[in-house]
């Protein structure tokens, strides 16, 4: 057996730490100063995961393909999988490799807006008809950085059969009403899961909705509240429907939209693209003429219902073709033939008022009773100003699971939650 | 010349009586680890034939009611499944061909020659593995970056050699410690070069090792999935991300689609893994124990 004298421990200490900073002097990727945006140009990129999607890719393709023939130029379109995007994004950003227009989820605007690469696009929106909570969704510390694609919510979808067969007349308004109803549909049986709400860790931040129902704001100013007497008691509430087993353990949105569509729950969480996911898995094919949306019950009437915003923006990388890419991102989601085209392809709603207004979306109901019912008084996400966003959430799910599974209190564990969050907030 | 080595061991019986439970207990854990190996696969096969319908039934059913082929038969329309099976075959190929190549080498120079720097180098070597890989991929991207080097194979391959070299260098080192010196000599003696010498006589005698390296390499390179991803473009993307792509997103879960592409590219390394078992097993023991 090989041992390790001291004179060898020394030179291999010294050869690693030779090693580590030639590694540290590599060159920086990102080269010189890019070439500054040209309206001409012919050439530009654009990144999508949804190029890669199957129920939108045959859309989002028509679209670039149209602009190209339209203006007489050649978009190199790329794409990451969804759930490694914002990393691959970032890393090829500080690479220098990305350019051109690049869809984003609202809640990673922060994390690329703070690299300090992106375009504003203010002037294209100013000219664009976008809804005021549109805007919102690809604003940033004042500045316009990304034009809004779809502009939805993160709400609640009712399954109006399980609901009749258990004696639920009428949406349930209040926490109360929506516990009542709960409880009538536990009273079936059947291994039905009244409320497929989340309850793994990386999914509990669907319960930040809940925690400002109960009268939470999650922050004031730049202090997170997470742990004030609202939150906590959200957080029991949920403990106790927990307990009853009026929610289930171990569910995320993959496993309640399974449920959903098996008809084995009677609530959910999800997008407004609901319909057409669930519908895909379920064996009943009707199931999309039970599914309603419906307002997150407030805790006394009079109340603002609470839903998360959620949407996609494009935004456009500053440097060559950058006006040329802002111009194609304002074209695929202000253009109204275009944003109508699109929707009638996948559902997901417009964000101009010419777009939500044009028979072809307004007549859609699931969407326009989705649209007045939840995105309407439909809020960001707090911590997403914040880089860390992301991080924040888990050190509040973690937290809030150990409530759930009878490791803490409430109390200390949301405490514990904020302490960990603070450092966070950057 | 061959060298034998014969060590005579006491074997002692174990009491009578004990056997068939100790028997017993070892059958229970094969099983036991068996069941945790092949559940996975299990649940594999039968997702990649149930229907699309049925693959969320809650609670699952361990016997699948109903199958189907469509599947299958959608694979035999994906191009780009197809694109990325031969990235995954070029690149793990050519990581596995280039790691044992350099690494017989550098695990050759390491057992049989004596120089200053020897055992530092040797440590250093072992030390590159200390790192997490992870951590080097932001680094590595910015130097293939600069070096004009991302988005093709060469970037990938370079990589996964790097990663690999460290244990093929170390597995390789044990097995030619194994081989005696006198035979070395005996070929000088005959006039045999030092070239010679180790591409007639050492590297036959370490077959079983150099197929293990290879072999650790190649499923290296074709397991991985963040490298792939992020120093490949599109085109150039092995197995790994490619189905994730293909089959996965913020709103697609094609489970029974990705099972059965999963189950389907498998075949090949499956049938590789069956064909060169006997160095591998071989290979990984050999330097296992000196003589």
């Amino acid at each position: 057996m090989e041992t390790l004298n001291r004179r060898a421990a020394f030179r291999l200490a010294g050869l690693s730490a030779l090693g580590a900073a030639l590694a540290a002097c590599a060159p920086d990727a990102a080269g010189g100063g890019a070439p500054k945006g040209d309206a001409a140009a012919k050439r530009f990129g654009f990144t999508s995961w949804s190029l890669n999607e199957e129920a939108q890719k045959a859309a989002v393709r028509a679209t670039v393909d149209a602009y190209a023939a339209k203006h007489g130029v050649r978009i190199d379109t790329a794409s990451f999988p969804y759930n490694e995007y914002l990393n691959q994004v970032t890393l090829k950003l500080r690479g220098g490799q990305l350019s051109g227009a690049v869809q984003l989820d609202i809640s990673w605007l922060a994390a690329l807006a703070a690299m300090g690469k992106l375009k504003d696009l203010g002037a294209q929106a100013a000219k664009g008809g976008y809804t005021d909570v549109a805007l919102s969704s690809g604003r940033f510390q004042d500045r316009q950085l990304g034009l809004p694609w779809t502009t939805g919510s993160i709400g609640l979808v009712a399954n109006t059969e399980v609901l009749k067969k258990a004696g639920v007349e009428g949406m349930p308004a209040t926490v109360e009403e929506f516990e009542d109803a709960l409880r009538k549909v536990a009273k079936l049986g059947g291994g039905i899961t009244p409320y497929a709400a989340a309850t793994k860790a990386a999914q509990l931040k669907d319960i930040l909705p809940w925690m400002r129902t109960f009268g939470s704001p999650l922050m004031e100013g730049d202090t997170i509240t997470v742990g004030d007497d609202a939150s906590v008691a959200a957080v029991e509430w949920y403990k106790k429907l927990y307990d009853a087993k009026l929610i289930a353990p171990d569910v995320d949105r993959f496993d309640a939209r399974a449920l959903f569509a098996q008809g084995k729950a009677a609530f959910y969480d999800d997008a407004v693209i609901a319909r057409g996911v669930v519908a895909a898995q379920s064996p009943d094919k009707s199931l999309t003429e039970k599914m309603a949306p419906l307002a997150r019950p407030v805790l006394k009437a009079g109340d603002q219902p609470q839903a998360l915003l959620w949407g996609h923006v494009i935004v456009v990388v500053d440097g060559e073709g950058s006006d040329a890419a802002a111009d194609f991102a304002s074209y695929a989601t202000s253009d109204t033939a275009t944003v109508t085209a699109f929707f009638e392809k996948v559902k997901l709603p417009p964000t101009t008022t010419a777009g939500l207004a044009d028979p072809k979306v307004a007549g859609d109901a699931f969407t326009t009773e989705w649209t007045e019912k939840i995105t309407k008084t439909a809020t960001p996400n707090p911590f997403w100003r914040y880089a860390g966003y992301a991080q924040i959430e888990t050190a509040i799910a973690e937290q809030v699971q150990a409530v759930l599974v009878g490791q803490s209190p409430a109390k200390d564990a949301l405490a514990r939650a904020a302490e960990t969050a603070k450092p966070l907030q950057k | 010349m061959t060298a034998t080595l014969s060590r005579s061991v006491p074997i002692t019986r174990a009491p009578r009586g004990r056997r068939p439970r100790s028997r017993a207990a070892a059958w229970a854990a094969v099983a036991v680890i068996g069941l945790f190996g092949l559940a996975p696969i299990y649940w594999l096969v039968v997702t990649a034939f149930t229907p699309d319908e049925r693959a969320f039934t809650f609670p699952p059913s361990l016997v699948p009611t109903e199958l189907t082929f469509d599947h299958f038969t959608k694979l035999a329309d994906n191009e780009k499944l197809f694109g990325y099976l031969v990235n995954s075959v070029v690149v793990s190929v050519v990581t596995a061909f280039l790691s044992v190549v350099v690494s017989a080498y550098m695990a050759y120079a390491f057992s049989k020659f004596r120089y200053r720097g020897r055992k530092s180098l040797m440590h250093l070597v072992l030390a590159s593995q200390l790192f997490p890989q992870a951590l080097l991929l932001v680094t590595l991207y910015a130097v293939f970056s600069a070096s004009g080097l991302l988005g093709g194979y060469t970037s990938l391959i370079l990589s996964f050699t790097t990663f690999t070299l460290p244990l093929c260098v170390w597995m390789l080192k044990g097995i030619f410690d194994t081989v005696p010196s006198t035979l070395m000599e005996a070929a000088a003696i005959d006039g045999a070069s030092r070239w010679r010498t180790l591409h007639r006589i050492a590297l036959p005698l370490a077959a079983p090792g150099l197929v293990a390296a290879g072999l650790f390499a190649f499923v290296r390179a074709w397991n991985d999935f963040i490298f792939a991803l992020t120093l490949t473009d599109p085109d150039r993307q092995t197995l790994p991300p490619g189905l994730v792509h293909t089959y996965l997103g913020e709103f697609q879960t094609a489970w029974p689609d990705l099972m059965a592409a999963s189950f389907v590219v498998s075949l090949p390394v499956i049938a590789a893994f069956m064909f060169l078992q006997r160095y591998l097993v071989g290979g990984l023991t050999a330097g296992a124990v000196k003589g």
